[in-house]
């Protein structure tokens, strides 16, 4: 979350809303926003359906995996980055900035 | 003697090697096991979603289709608060 928060700015400017997802409640992931000093919603799945929904479920953590989405303007998926290669979101950024010059 | 104990030395790599190789491989294969590609590929629609935050007053409801046709949406699962970063 943090790595998105450094590059907060940058996707902004390419019209990108980011969004934390997880299975905590609302007011764990409130502290944990505020611990990490990230300013974008990090939202609550409490119970896991759009999790399960997105088909990023892992049963083993009984929790989310650590996957990245662009959804463009058009709601269809432009990038995906899944477990260890969703640490670094350069390519989304890069993304958006293509698209931002594309439009 | 020089020889000879390069030549033992060598083999030791080599044997080390193997080890290491077939210790690691399986480990490797355990940890990708469960690890199926997402359900949704780039290209297709996602799907729309109804959550929640809390904004440190209340709590405010997020959907993905309020951002249809004015904005991209970075969708960032996590695995859980608290952890790394």
């Amino acid at each position: 979350m943090k790595n998105f928060q450094r590059n907060l700015q940058k996707l902004e400017a390419a019209d990108t809303q980011v969004l934390g997802v997880s299975m905590d409640s609302p007011f764990a992931n409130k502290a944990f926003a505020d611990q990490i000093g990230v300013t974008f919603p990090l939202l609550s799945d409490w119970g896991g359906d759009t999790t399960r929904q997105y088909g990023v479920y892992f049963d083993k953590y009984k929790a989310a995996r650590r996957v990245n989405f662009l959804i463009g303007k058009d709601g269809k998926i432009l990038e995906e980055q899944v477990d260890d290669e969703a640490i670094d979101p350069t390519k989304l950024v890069v993304a958006c900035e293509r698209h931002k010059l594309k439009n | 003697m020089r020889k000879r104990s390069r030549g033992v030395t060598s083999g030791g790599l080599l044997l080390a090697a193997i080890m290491m190789a077939s210790v690691s491989q399986p480990v490797r294969a355990d940890d990708k096991k469960p690890v199926a590609p997402p359900k949704w590929k780039v290209g297709d629609v996602a799907p729309d979603f109804k959550l929640q935050y809390f904004d440190g007053t209340g709590l405010k409801s997020v959907s993905l289709s309020q951002y249809r046709g004015t904005k991209n949406v970075v969708l960032a699962f996590y695995v859980f608060a608290f952890t790394g970063g």
